[in-house]
């Protein structure tokens, strides 16, 4: 399922990692599932009218939606499009739900009251808990193959896994490519988006490893983690944007 | 070596400070958990402005948002040196719920817990980043304080440049061993000390005031 940017209606295809920089037309960084075939979902802008708002993002503030291409991380429905082999596993497609706050403590300390609950055994950019009533859409967005000109750096026909070191079963992997160029260009999607992401993996509910360069590192900090692998960060102001404030 | 870093390092310090503005110092205290930062930040705090600032415990982890202790005046030799102390959870590379178990918590607490600590230890790399102008590293002096993440963030703070003291604390506790902390990190001044019996409080004083004034 491809993906559109709230903002001005480009639309990525399916997998696309493009978008995970921000829509390179208006630099935008929140984006919906766009219901229609893949095949129309090429590089074409489209009006934001007919797509399907996905979950509660369908209202989006003006300078939340305009961050430069270099803001990877806000945009978390990039690497949520296809975390987990299992098709019939739905997870939430909205990672960053909450509003931005400020880095205060003492207007960030309550940010964190969620319940923990059993299902977070993805990397914390993940989402791969199991949930009611997914739509087709959000079924295919994990499923689909990415294809080839989205990924340059990969060979075509790459299933896109940005959790290649989790302690996910290997039997449960679907189609993976056998050929050697493939299982190369894998693993340089794989880093690519481990090095890009991963600042804490969750081992299992309550256990986690941290890579502290990593977060040291982020513009953004992570808020709070949520119980099902999803987390909440916040963006500083007038990150990445060119625009005056 | 020693002589030209320390030269160098007076040096910094003193145009640092012909260079800066009147706010005070943002001084984050730091260190991995349980090596005494809160106890620290309260006994500067009580001693200063009477008010505490977060719960101490035995628990590792205790801390687990960065809390701020804001214009806290340290007089030192007739002067006074104005500081902002933010207190921050303890750093790890690995927090698991397990640990907290040996202390009584449940085990659904224990989860919270460790979920809450991880996103304190992030809070805390990002203050580190963003928000303060010097470091205050504790150590436990009862422990190897050739850690991994004793490393990486002493060398992220000297990345940034920001001035350090290393405070080998616990030093009331008979396996206290102050020189291994002070080989672990030479470049830098250690202070023993014990927060939790506030020995050695005025040469801490006088090094912060040396250090962050």
């Amino acid at each position: 399922m491809p993906h559109q940017c709230t903002n001005c209606g480009h639309i990525f295809p399916d997998g696309s990692k493009e978008m995970l920089s921000g829509c390179p037309d208006c630099g935008g960084n929140k984006f919906q599932f766009k219901q229609g075939s893949v095949d129309d979902a090429t590089d074409a802008p489209d009006a934001p009218s007919d797509s399907q708002p996905a979950a509660d993002r369908s209202t989006d503030s003006p300078e939340t939606t305009s961050t430069a291409p270099e803001s990877p991380d806000k945009t978390a429905t990039g690497e949520s499009s296809t975390p987990t082999p299992d098709p019939t596993s739905a997870p939430d497609p909205q990672t960053a739900d909450s509003p931005p706050t400020t880095a205060d403590p003492n207007t960030t300390g309550e940010a964190t009251d969620s319940a923990v609950a059993d299902a977070g055994d993805a990397e914390l950019m993940d989402s791969t808990s199991s949930q009611d009533g997914e739509s087709p859409a959000q079924s295919t967005a994990r499923s689909d193959i990415v294809s080839d000109d989205e990924l340059p750096d990969a060979p075509p026909s790459e299933p896109q896994s940005p959790t290649a070191d989790e302690p996910r079963d290997p039997a449960t992997d679907p189609d993976t490519p056998a050929d050697e160029t493939a299982s190369e260009g894998l693993d340089q999607l794989r880093k690519e988006l481990n090095d890009q992401f991963e600042s804490i993996r969750i081992v299992s509910p309550g256990q986690y490893e941290l890579n502290l360069m990593e977060l040291y590192d982020r513009n953004e900090y992570i808020i709070s983690l949520r119980e099902d692998g999803r987390y909440v960060i916040e963006v500083p102001d007038g990150w990445g944007t060119d625009e005056p404030n | 070596m020693g002589l030209l870093t320390n030269l160098k390092d007076s040096v910094s310090r003193v145009t640092d400070r012909l260079f800066a503005s009147d706010d005070p110092k943002r001084i984050g205290i730091y260190g991995p958990p349980n090596a005494g930062k809160t106890t620290l930040a309260n006994r500067i705090a009580r001693d200063w402005t009477g008010d505490a600032i977060g719960p101490e415990s035995h628990v590792p982890h205790e801390t687990r948002r960065a809390r701020r202790k804001e214009g806290v005046d340290i007089e030192r030799n007739g002067r006074s040196v104005t500081i902002d102390i933010v207190d921050t959870p303890g750093v790890a590379t690995k927090v698991d719920y397990k640990e907290f178990l040996d202390h009584d918590i449940e085990k659904d607490d224990a989860i919270r817990r460790s979920r809450e600590a991880t996103e304190g230890v992030a809070e805390a790399m990002h203050w580190l980043r963003e928000d303060v102008d010097g470091v205050i590293y504790v150590l436990d002096s009862t422990t190897d304080p050739f850690t991994q993440v004793n490393t990486m963030l002493i060398g992220i703070i000297e990345s940034r440049d920001l001035p350090v003291l290393i405070f080998a604390n616990k030093i009331d506790l008979d396996e206290a061993d102050i020189k291994r902390v002070a080989d672990a990190f030479p470049q830098h001044e250690t202070v023993p000390l014990s927060a939790l019996e506030g020995n050695n409080m005025d040469e801490v004083y006088d090094k912060i005031a040396e250090y962050f004034g």
